[in-house]
């Protein structure tokens, strides 16, 4: 399989050689850009697939660059983030990043995301206007209207429907809870905050049967997503 | 620009020398680099000025505003008082005025401003400004003409009375003494019913003149024949004129002292009041009900600042020296008397006052405060930096040897180390979370950021960041309403919940079972981790809560224990307007429960 082309921003050097040294291990390509404007500058020349972006960068706030680059290309952006506020992540999942990694993390964490943004990207290569969704053993039949799990039709409520197939969409992806409730009441009030914590724990119950396979992931105080299920 | 002491005062008048008294003193406030306050004195006679001295006026206060002062009107009849009661009021050290406010024009004349102002406030550095001007800006009204005529009246009415008596006297065949008799009782009741000296003056002066007239010989005629006339006359005139002086002492020292008995009653009234007024605003009530029950007008206090002016009102600032604590509008435009505008001042002092106690206490117990989070913060400090040591000397150390020579050392003990120097800045990092919860929790003021949680999301979090010795004892986890939604903010409450899993986990030795539960009751969300280990005794269980308490347990690896855990979980616990408490197990071991406040949910669908 061809390993992507991967993008490491980040100012400290030495986090950046631990990247780098993680990335070179598992025979990933890689360039490096220490500031905002070498990434921006690096992401149009060079068209990476991935791009890891730190939000604490010297010259552009990190979401800003994320901000820029979502204005041209749909191009995968990790964020990885000293802030331990869940607001800065947040800002920048609503900007348009895909996922994100707190500092410290570990080499098997960062790796495993990539895996999994990968496997996002060649899904949508592939997939892009499927009407049938597949992941492990659950099915979503868009056109039908219907979801399967093991072949056996899931009774989903209207709300829970529409929440698992805003997360099958975009399988892989950290969805805030802003934008969840916004997708389905248009609003994202304190009782709406309130009905999809509900909501998402009864979907994840009738989805989620068998304790060894999960489909959701829940990233507290931030969203949800939906893994991918080899 | 860092201010001095000094506070200059310049008067504004409508003379046409004001100009430059006010230039004057506003170079003198530049050259000390002070304030500077313009004040206008308006008196009862400010409705009668000419249209061109108010526009002069008007034109003196916009050059003082110009010149950087502060302009401010005070209402009053007295000039030379209302100068010196708001000097006071307001610390001013120099008082600029011009040298005809300062010159007597007859040895005779009354005191000048300048000589009452010595003599009311006698602190003060007066400078006196050569003027041109000689005109005096005001003079003292003229009774009004309505109590005027009224009196008149009165004054020939009792006269009358006391000739037609005397007239009946004389036909009875009463002397002349009886007759002069109940003229000077015509002339005391003048002096009692009316409150001008000029008619019990007249009345007097009357009374000799009709007594002349009709009662002496020859009647009808003011022709005296007899010797001893004159002196009659003149003992008559004296006598009247010193009993009407009487008389009129007597009536203003009787007005005098039932509003001085007015005065205190209000004063002591609203000295009580004040000292039962517990906090600002019910000082600021205290202002407004007791101006109201003076004035009877409608009265707007505005706390901290300068009140705007709004159409026809009277503004009052309530000060200690140069510190404001708010003002008072009076609504109406007609100024107050004398006698209720001292009042007025004396409460809005003694409001001030009590609202620079208020406020001193209040800054001595945020310094006692201040001073004990510093002592904390101390300690943290010290605690910190001493627990922090020892992790990094082994971090550096491992990774000291491993660069140096790792090839020589086996691999089980190169494993080792490497395990080491993870384990340890894994600790550092746990430290590091909760170090940032303890400042969000002081500096945002327990300013959270709560929104409903489930709490088995929080649960299964918090699970995923406990220890890797978490594999060595059994942890179950039981919600009773899988359903169960909290409000709070997740990431401390996870931090709450990962302190109590790694207390349990270190506290008990290996193979304990651990249970994790939730449940609802009523309105609240019930966490608790109990554990089946040695427990604690009882005279722990209160202090376990302090900050930087390490207890006595042998079990517990001295240098990971920053005693931080529990005293910020406490914390992060009530923040929420929860309750943390540990009890004992039963058969034995601990259990540590808080609560949270729970959310009800009304699903959309």
């Amino acid at each position: 399989m061809n390993k992507p082309l991967l993008l490491v921003v980040e100012d400290d050097a030495t986090v950046r050689n631990l990247i780098c040294t993680a990335l070179k291990a598992n025979d990933y390509r890689y360039l490096t850009a220490p500031n905002g404007e070498t990434a921006l500058s690096h992401a149009a020349a060079s068209q990476p697939d991935i791009i890891l972006l730190d939000l604490g960068l010297p010259d552009l706030d990190g979401v800003e660059v994320i901000r820029r680059i979502r204005s041209w290309s749909l191009m995968p952006i990790i964020v990885i983030s000293a802030r331990s506020e869940d607001a800065d992540k947040i800002a920048a999942l609503d900007a348009g990043a895909d996922d994100y990694l707190t500092k410290p993390f570990s080499v098997a964490e960062l790796l495993a995301r990539l895996r999994a943004t990968q496997r996002r990207l060649s899904a949508l290569q592939g997939s892009a206007a499927e009407a049938v969704f597949r992941n492990g053993k659950l099915t979503i039949d868009f056109g039908a209207g219907c979801a399967y799990l093991d072949g056996q039709e899931l009774k989903l409520t209207p709300t829970e429907y529409k929440l698992l197939c805003l997360l099958a969409r975009d399988a892989g992806k950290v969805l805030t809870h802003t934008y969840l409730t916004g997708k389905i009441w248009g609003s994202s009030w304190e009782s709406d905050m309130a009905s999809l914590r509900v909501h998402m724990a009864t979907l994840r119950k009738k989805l989620e049967k068998d304790p060894d396979t999960q489909y959701i992931q829940t990233h507290i105080g931030i969203g949800y997503r939906m893994l991918k299920v080899e | 620009m860092e201010q001095s002491a000094e506070h200059i005062l310049a008067c504004l008048s409508p003379a046409p020398s004001n100009a430059r008294i006010i230039r004057t003193a506003a170079t003198m406030a530049q050259a000390f680099g002070c304030r500077f306050t313009a004040l206008f004195v308006r008196t009862p006679g400010y409705v009668n000025l000419a249209q061109e001295d108010k526009t002069r006026l008007r034109q003196h206060t916009l050059l003082a505003q110009g010149l950087g002062a502060t302009v401010e009107t005070v209402f009053g009849d007295d000039v030379s008082y209302q100068i010196a009661e708001y000097a006071r009021l307001s610390g001013v050290t120099k008082i600029v005025i011009g040298r005809s406010a300062a010159r007597r024009k007859h040895p005779w004349s009354k005191p000048t401003l300048t000589e009452k102002l010595i003599t009311i406030a006698p602190g003060m550095d007066i400078h006196i400004i050569p003027d041109a001007s000689t005109t005096p800006t005001y003079r003292p009204l003229p009774p009004k003409p309505r109590f005027l005529l009224r009196d008149l009246g009165i004054t020939a009415a009792l006269l009358a009375l006391a000739t037609v008596l005397s007239y009946v006297f004389s036909q009875v065949g009463f002397t002349e003494a009886n007759i002069m008799a109940i003229y000077l009782l015509a002339v005391l009741l003048t002096s009692v019913a009316t409150s001008t000296r000029i008619s019990y003056i007249l009345s007097a002066l009357g009374s000799v003149l009709v007594f002349n007239y009709c009662f002496t010989t020859p009647r009808l005629s003011l022709r005296v024949y007899e010797h001893g006339a004159p002196m009659t006359f003149l003992i008559l005139i004296v006598a009247a004129l010193m009993m009407g002086t009487l008389t009129d002492k007597l009536k203003s020292q009787v007005t005098q002292s039932t509003r001085a008995a007015y005065r205190t009653n209000l004063l002591l009234e609203t000295s009580q009041m004040l000292q039962k007024a517990q906090s600002e605003d019910a000082i600021f009530q205290v202002a407004r009900s007791q101006l109201y029950k003076l004035l009877n007008r409608q009265i707007t206090v505005c706390p901290g600042e300068d009140i705007p002016a709004e159409g026809d009102s009277l503004r009052y600032p309530i000060r200690v020296n140069d510190r404001l604590y708010g003002s008072v509008r009076i609504a109406g435009a007609e100024p107050l008397e004398a006698f209720e505008s001292s009042i007025l001042l004396s409460i809005l002092g003694e409001c001030a006052l009590v609202l620079e106690n208020s406020r001193n206490t209040r800054e001595k117990e945020e310094a006692k405060l201040l001073a004990q989070n510093e002592q904390l913060r101390a300690n943290l400090l010290r605690s910190i930096s001493h627990d922090l040591r020892t992790p990094l000397t082994a971090i550096s150390g491992n990774a000291g040897i491993l660069l140096s020579g790792s090839d020589s050392l086996p691999p089980d003990t190169r494993h080792q180390m490497y395990s080491d120097i993870y384990d340890d800045a894994q600790w550092l990092y746990n430290l590091v979370e909760n170090l940032l919860a303890v400042t969000r929790i002081e500096e945002g003021r327990m300013k959270l950021r709560t929104q409903p949680q489930l709490a088995q999301e929080l649960v299964a979090e918090a699970m995923q960041h406990i220890s890797r010795k978490k594999s060595e004892h059994t942890i179950t986890v039981i919600h009773q309403d899988e359903l169960l939604l909290a409000r709070c903010d997740a990431r401390l409450i996870v931090q709450v919940l990962i302190n109590l899993l790694d207390n349990a986990i270190k506290y008990t030795p290996a193979g304990s079972a651990i249970a994790v539960s939730t449940c609802r009751q009523g309105e609240t969300a019930v966490f608790s981790v109990a554990d089946d280990g040695p427990g604690i005794p009882d005279a722990e269980k209160s202090r376990i809560f302090q900050m930087f308490y390490t207890g006595s347990n042998p079990i517990a690896d001295s240098r990971r224990s920053l005693g931080l855990g529990l005293s910020l979980c406490r914390s992060i616990v009530v923040a929420h307007g929860g309750r943390m408490e540990v009890d004992d197990n039963s058969p034995r071991g601990t259990v540590f429960t808080f609560t949270l406040p729970a959310q009800e949910v009304m699903l959309h669908e």
